[in-house]
């Protein structure tokens, strides 16, 4: 009698030991080589010539000032587009109207549009030689060189972050909870705060993470609009550009090591929400 | 062909979905295997299939030992609940697919596989659909087409996983007498899994009726209503 | 009577939500976007042509759209190696993996940019090893390729890994009772129902790439006619205040990517009507 349990199966839906093993190397390795060694790099060039240089780099003015100019635009910025993120979600989801489909290919637009070709844009409607730019600067109110273009550069890539993570968490929850809370007498405001906000504050949070990080980090767009000025307009990501092109290596690894641990942060956090509260997240996010 | 399970047990973790159970399907016979979902009825039905394997005991078919048979070897026409239809092939492409997923040595021609599939469609009943998408026919077409292509690989057997299951009721009826002409007209040895006792009693020869991993009593459909074997059994039938 | 615009709704704050919708997206984006075609507009679509019919300019635009093209097709066959891996097995480890693909979405491109060249350039931990086998990778179009896979992996992995949660195991297994070996049921059933997902991804790697500058310019060498990207081309028209030539070849990557969403778009729809879903 063969006894069933000395055979070893293999389920019908299963690839052999093998080539699974082959497979789970392979994405090691990828990642290894593609991710973590681009990551590990910044920390050890920031550290080559031990961590009291590195630190003494970080308090130098050029890094002092451009710390502050970029939590200063991620601090105008992305409230700004949770604004934005929280209205487009909810005059979407909320209320039915023709074009909509057309709205939310709008909105995703800055996705594929090259963060120069969006600094270009900036450059070429508020810039001294265009007729309102021109306008602005002669009332003392400089967009380009000058931190509001920044942040508009800054918003315009980050656009969509926000409002693309809310709207499918909106769409699946529906429109019963608000509509109860109508009928028993709450006031417009009083639904959002308390009905509204409530289910969707994890997935608020989440795109929240996503548009800072990116807020923060943002190159191409900035380096259009900003004219780099040191003191005034170079931001952390320009300021580690004039850095690295000046030859001050630790000085600038040093800049980026700080952007990346913000980085490893926002995944750490980004992680924890997938994992506390996928419920509550745009299903694409749930693994 | 003729099946026997012998002493069969399977362990989920330390759950027991089969107690050792041994059964006897005689050739060509039309056998329910009913019961109450958690009954290990399922599970019986993928052991033979060679979907699942059992933690001890052996499958035999036609007294040859098969419970090391992969799947794949095991030739069984395997009809599941939600008919597992490939969503992106047309019914022909679906019902084709045993035949063309076999090694070059043994696949037949081009034009003999569309010699069959055109005979197998005309078997369901529904000559016109070859070329259409699964998403575009109805419930009961559905199963007609899945029960097609398990037939097209000349199977040993069928295996059926709640057939009826998924359709209303009117739809359900018609199907029956559908299973019933497909298995005369092919003399398959066929085993389907039902909850339904009027299925089972209606369309079976055998009927194996199963609770809590072990069977409570096999018998002609009208000896178990006569004579049900246990409390269960009575309860069961009498519902 | 024609369907109205906006339909009859209970729910309050229709004005407030769709007036800061409508102001903050012409304000950011459509208003900006609207000076760049009107600058092209007024500039004209010979002056276009002459501005980017220049070797130069067509050395750029081919340079990014076809080592972006092959940075989009490595991340295609990787990223659903990746996805395929990620939900499909157990093992240690395979929370951060999960979570690492997610880091060039995290980590700016100025800083992959330059942490990519250290790592590449001949003095580098990868560099030194290529070159002992004379492979220059940084300053070559070999360093762009790698700053380019960084850039879009995260794509296809993500917009095929819920596709792969979503495969029902019968359906696997009926292909297995059917007599298809568990390679042919990967290629024929598997891959497929992937496919859409998996060009979906692709192409929106490839958009990300070919607008991508932060983390290529450094390792690119940005030499003309050689390793000179689109983007580079603009900043430089920029800096010689040469605003209508930036604006022309600005309009042409911006065509390039409205022809890519199309794209997209297309592909989605396509799969949809054949298949039932995404």
């Amino acid at each position: 009698m063969s006894d069933a349990a000395q055979i070893r199966f293999r389920a019908a839906t299963e690839e052999s030991p093998a080539a699974r093993w082959t497979l789970i190397a392979l994405a090691f390795a990828g990642l290894a080589i593609l991710v973590f060694a681009p990551l590990i790099a910044v920390f050890v060039e920031a550290l080559a010539e031990g961590v009291t240089a590195s630190l003494k780099s970080l308090a130098s003015p050029d890094a002092r000032d451009a710390i502050r100019l970029t939590l200063t635009i991620a601090a105008i910025s992305v409230p700004l587009n949770a604004v934005f993120g929280i209205a487009a979600a909810w005059f979407i989801t909320k209320f039915d109207f023709r074009g909509k489909a057309f709205l939310i290919t709008l909105i995703d637009l800055p996705f594929s549009v090259s963060p120069v070709v969006a600094g270009l844009c900036i450059v070429l409607m508020f810039g001294a030689n265009s007729a309102l730019g021109g306008w602005l600067v002669a009332q003392g109110y400089p967009i380009v060189f000058a931190m509001p273009g920044i942040i508009l550069a800054t918003m315009f890539v980050t656009f969509p972050f926000v409002a693309r993570e809310l709207i499918p968490v909106m769409i699946e929850q529906g429109r019963a909870e608000e509509e109860a809370a109508l009928t028993l007498g709450a006031s417009g405001w009083r639904v959002f705060w308390t009905v509204t906000l409530p289910n969707i504050r994890w997935a608020l949070l989440y795109g929240v993470l996503l548009c800072n990080a990116r807020a923060m980090g943002e190159f191409g767009a900035v380096s259009v609009v900003s004219g780099k000025i040191r003191g005034q307009t170079a931001t952390m990501p320009t300021t580690i550009e004039m850095q690295y092109q000046e030859y001050l290596s630790v000085a600038a690894f040093s800049l980026a090591a700080v952007l990346a641990l913000l980085a490893l942060v926002t995944l750490l956090l980004k992680t924890a929400l997938e994992i506390r509260h996928a419920d509550q997240l745009a299903a694409a996010h749930r693994h | 062909m003729h099946i026997e399970i012998d002493e069969i047990s399977k362990q989920f973790g330390t759950t027991a979905a089969l107690h050792p159970v041994s059964l006897a399907i005689p050739s060509g016979a039309l056998v329910a295997l009913l019961g109450p979902s958690g009954s290990g009825k399922t599970t019986l039905l993928r052991i033979l299939g060679g979907l699942e394997f059992p933690s001890s005991g052996r499958v035999l078919f036609d007294g040859r030992d098969a419970t090391g048979l992969s799947v794949q070897e095991r030739r069984a026409g395997f009809v599941f609940q939600s008919y597992a239809l490939f969503r992106h092939m047309t019914v022909f492409d679906n019902i084709a697919y045993g035949l063309n997923a076999r090694p070059r040595a043994t696949r037949p021609t081009k034009a003999e596989i569309a010699r069959r599939v055109t005979k197998l469609l005309d078997l369901i009943q529904l000559p016109e659909i070859g070329a259409r998408y699964p998403s575009q026919l109805s419930g009961g077409q559905r199963q007609r087409v899945a029960l097609a292509r398990a037939l097209a690989i000349e199977p040993r057997m069928l295996l059926l996983d709640e057939p009826f299951g998924a359709l209303d009721a009117k739809v359900r009826k018609e199907l029956r007498q559908g299973l019933r002409d497909i298995h005369d007209t092919t003399g398959l040895t066929t085993v389907f899994v039902t909850h339904d006792q009027d299925e089972a009693m209606e369309l079976a020869d055998l009927v194996v009726v199963m609770s809590m991993g072990r069977i409570e009593q096999i018998g002609k459909p009208q000896d178990i209503r006569a004579r049900p074997a246990t409390p269960f059994v009575r309860d069961f039938i009498g519902a | 009577m024609g369907r109205p615009f906006i339909h009859r709704s209970p729910m309050p704050g229709l004005g407030v939500s769709m007036g800061i919708t409508l102001t903050m997206l012409s304000l950011v984006v459509l208003l900006p976007i609207g000076a760049l075609l009107l600058k092209g507009a007024n500039f004209g679509l010979a002056g276009i042509w002459d501005t980017v019919n220049r070797e130069r300019v067509w050395a750029a635009l081919f340079l990014s759209f076809r080592l972006s093209l092959l940075a989009a097709l490595f991340n295609l066959v990787f990223g659903v190696l990746l996805a395929w891996v990620l939900v499909r097995y157990r093992f240690p480890g395979r929370r951060i993996l999960d979570a690492a693909v997610d880091l060039p979405f995290a980590l700016p491109t100025a800083v992959a940019g330059i942490s990519l060249t250290a790592l590449y350039a001949p003095n580098g931990a990868f560099g030194q090893i290529a070159a002992e086998i004379g492979w220059k990778i940084a300053y070559t179009q070999w360093g762009i390729f790698i700053a380019l896979v960084f850039v879009g992996l995260p794509f296809v992995t993500r917009t095929v890994q819920p596709v792969v949660e979503e495969i029902e195991r019968e359906v696997e297994e009926a292909s297995a009772t059917l007599g298809a070996s568990r390679l042919h049921t990967l290629r024929h059933v598997i891959l497929p129902m992937l496919t859409p997902a998996a060009l979906t991804g692709f192409a929106l790697s490839l958009a990300r790439a070919v607008g991508e500058y932060g983390s290529v310019i450094f390792i690119a060498g940005n030499i003309p006619l050689v390793t000179e990207i689109a983007p580079l081309l603009i900043i430089i028209q920029l800096e010689e205040f040469n605003y209508d030539a930036a604006a022309a070849i600005g309009i042409a990557m911006l065509l390039i990517s409205f022809a890519m969403l199309l794209v997209i778009n297309l592909i989605q729809i396509w799969s949809r009507r054949r298949i039932g879903y995404v």
